[in-house]
Parts: structure tokens; C-alpha cells; sequence
């Protein structure tokens, strides 16, 4: 049996890039991201990240990335 | 094996145009990334691929992309594309084309690429409306569909750019969805490959101004609700349902070969035709000026 080790991907939000369409937050199947008060994602849950990238797929706007760890 | 946005980001796209001019949410940044994804896997350099783009939303990708570009008149981005694959065979040429685009005013260009044979990469993003000129009713809003020139709901009936694109001769056609994004870049990548003129159809989402008006939801609700109104060809089941008797159902099977599940009001997604590859039109048109001009 494997063990997965959770909490070790990396999230980056461009706050630059974003227009805050709620995309990301809407595929997220961890809820690991949730929106702020101004409908911009915020990380909430960032040890809860299975590294599925739906976020990144999904996101128009190339604003968001999930970095896994080096090697 | 999914690019990371920001190398996508850096490597292929202008950044200082950057961001994008459609609405939040929008299925053309999907697309845009999908594209470049696969461009990427096949191995392509940027000043190999050539995107050639019209009039509308859709039209605006080709600002936004660091590849060789050509931002054409509305509709006739097949006939200039078909231009720069004639002068620049070895180019890799995609013609990316909105629903109204590229079967309302550009519906001939269309039709004589596809019968020309030309080896193209056509895309076409379908969200069912005229996105930037404010929602009016496009050649497949299906009937019923609630636009601002519709009001009462859409009373004629959508084209099928599948029957037009069998019909008129094109070597490829899949459909996607914005939704299936891994499928999309698959797609693409696909018809990136075929030598004569293919075509990928990419259902998208226009949620500011169809999705409001027939109340489909935001973004989000209306990509998910491709879910269940697609669904993938799928041969196994297609073989499955040629044959029936083999699974215990009564005698007399019907032959679904042909129209297969045509009471499934789902739309199909994936790869609906591909033909065995044909002489290359460029090719064979400058063996033809070869034979033609040369001197005795």
C-alpha cells in the first residue's frame, strides 16, 4: 500500500493575471481553494492538495500553478 | 504530461497584451492554452505554426499567441490561410474560428478549404451566440435557444458542422469541449497530425450572454453542464450495440453501424471521422506550376 504523503505541492495564485472567474474554485475536489471577498482564490487548504491539477487545466487565464516537489 | 501555466505563460504567449479581453471564465483561455499545449507535444518551433484568426472573440487569439500570426477580415480566415499554406507549404497552419465566424459569413471559405483538401487545422469554437457583438443568434444556436435577436427562443434549426464537414470532403473532424480538457489537447495534437484539412469543433461556453439568457448559470455550472449533455464515442460500446445478440438480447439486431445511437440526443465528443490521407493540395499544386512552366 502506498502512502501519500499530503501537503507537499505548491500552489501559486498570479494575482495579476486572475479575474477572479471562480473557475478553479469550482473544480477543486479538496476544497483547497475557496474565494475571498472579492471572488479571488485563496489557498485554504493547501496540505489537503492531491495535485490533480483540475485548477491549472481549468484556468482561462493561466493564473494559477501547482508545483510538485524536485525529484 | 500538462505544462505548467507559467512556462506556457513565458514561452508562447505576448505577455505585454496580456491579460486576455474576454469575459471571466470564458472556455477561449482553455482553448488557448490547449493549442499551445499541443503544439508544444508535437514538437512544433514557434516559427514552424502559423495562426490565422477572423472577426470575434475567437478571433482576438491570434494577438495573444507568439506564433507566426494573421489577424484576417471577418469569415475569410480560411482563404487567406489557404494563401499562406499554398506560399509556405512547411508551415504548420491553424485557423482558429468562431461559430458564426466560420459557418455564418465565413460558411463558403469554409466549405471550399474542406473541399480543396488543404492541409489546415481548422478549430472551431462553438458557444452557440455572436459573443462580441452582443449575443445575437448564430447558425447553431439550437431552437429554442433564448438570444438577444431571439427573444421568444430560436425557431430555426442549427447547422451540423459534422454533416458539412463529411460532406464537403475534410480529412478529420473531433469534437471536444472545453470541459474535457485533457481530451482537448489530445484532439488537437490529433489534428495537428493530419496531412489534409482537419477540424477540431470545441463546444465552449458564452455564460454573459447565452448562459444568462437561458438561464444556465455562471461559468462553472455551465461548463459542468457539458458533462451530461455530451458524451464520448466510444467503439467498444459502438461494436457492442452493432452486435446484440451476443449479449442475450432478442433476435433481429438492428444495424447501428451506420447512425449509430441516433436517439441519443447527446452530443459526441472525440474523434467522429478520419479519412485514409490523400495527396497533399500545396504539393500537388507546385508539382502542377513545375510541369507547367518549365522551359524545354
Amino acid at each position: 500500500m502506498t502512502v501519500v504523503e499530503r501537503g507537499i505541492y505548491r500552489i501559486e495564485l498570479t494575482r495579476s493575471m486572475c479575474k477572479a472567474c471562480g473557475l478553479c474554485v469550482a473544480w477543486c475536489p479538496q476544497q483547497v481553494l475557496a474565494a475571498d471577498e472579492q471572488a479571488y482564490p485563496v489557498v485554504v487548504r493547501a496540505e489537503a492538495c492531491v495535485n490533480c491539477k483540475a485548477c491549472e487545466r481549468h484556468c482561462p487565464d493561466l493564473a494559477i500553478e501547482v508545483f510538485a516537489p524536485e525529484g | 504530461m500538462k505544462l505548467q501555466n507559467g512556462f506556457i505563460l513565458r514561452e508562447y504567449l505576448r505577455p505585454q497584451v496580456l491579460p486576455t479581453t474576454w469575459c471571466p471564465g470564458c472556455g477561449l483561455g482553455i482553448v488557448m492554452s490547449s493549442i499551445v499545449q499541443a503544439v508544444h507535444h508535437r514538437g512544433l518551433a514557434k516559427r514552424d505554426v502559423a495562426m490565422v484568426s477572423g472577426i470575434g472573440c475567437t478571433g482576438r487569439m491570434s494577438g495573444y499567441v507568439d506564433f507566426n500570426t494573421l489577424h484576417t477580415t471577418h469569415g475569410r480566415a480560411p482563404a487567406f490561410a489557404t494563401g499562406l499554406k499554398l506560399a509556405r507549404p512547411d508551415l504548420n497552419v491553424l485557423v482558429v474560428m468562431g461559430d458564426g465566424d466560420s459557418m455564418s459569413i465565413g460558411g463558403n471559405h469554409l466549405v471550399h478549404a474542406m473541399r480543396r483538401n488543404i492541409g489546415l487545422t481548422a478549430i472551431v469554437v462553438n458557444n452557440a451566440v455572436y459573443g462580441l457583438t452582443g449575443g445575437q443568434a448564430s447558425p447553431t444556436t439550437p431552437v429554442g435557444g433564448r438570444t438577444t435577436t431571439s427573444r421568444p427562443g430560436s425557431f430555426e434549426r442549427p447547422m451540423n458542422l459534422e454533416a458539412l464537414a463529411r460532406a464537403s470532403g475534410a480529412s478529420f473532424f473531433a469534437r471536444a469541449t472545453v470541459n474535457h480538457t485533457a481530451a482537448l489537447v489530445k484532439l488537437i495534437e490529433r489534428a495537428l497530425a493530419v496531412p489534409g484539412f482537419s477540424m477540431v469543433e470545441i463546444v465552449s461556453n458564452c455564460h454573459v450572454l447565452y448562459g444568462r439568457m437561458n438561464d444556465l448559470g455562471d461559468a462553472a455550472q455551465m461548463m459542468q453542464g457539458m458533462e451530461p449533455t455530451t458524451r464520448r464515442v466510444n467503439p467498444v460500446l459502438l461494436r457492442r450495440a452493432s452486435m446484440p445478440q451476443r449479449l442475450g438480447a432478442p433476435e433481429a439486431p438492428v444495424d447501428t453501424s451506420d447512425t449509430p445511437f441516433i436517439d441519443d440526443p447527446r452530443i459526441q465528443r472525440g474523434v467522429i471521422f478520419e479519412r485514409a490521407p490523400r495527396d497533399d493540395y500545396a504539393q500537388r499544386y507546385h508539382a502542377m506550376v513545375a510541369e507547367h512552366t518549365a522551359l524545354p
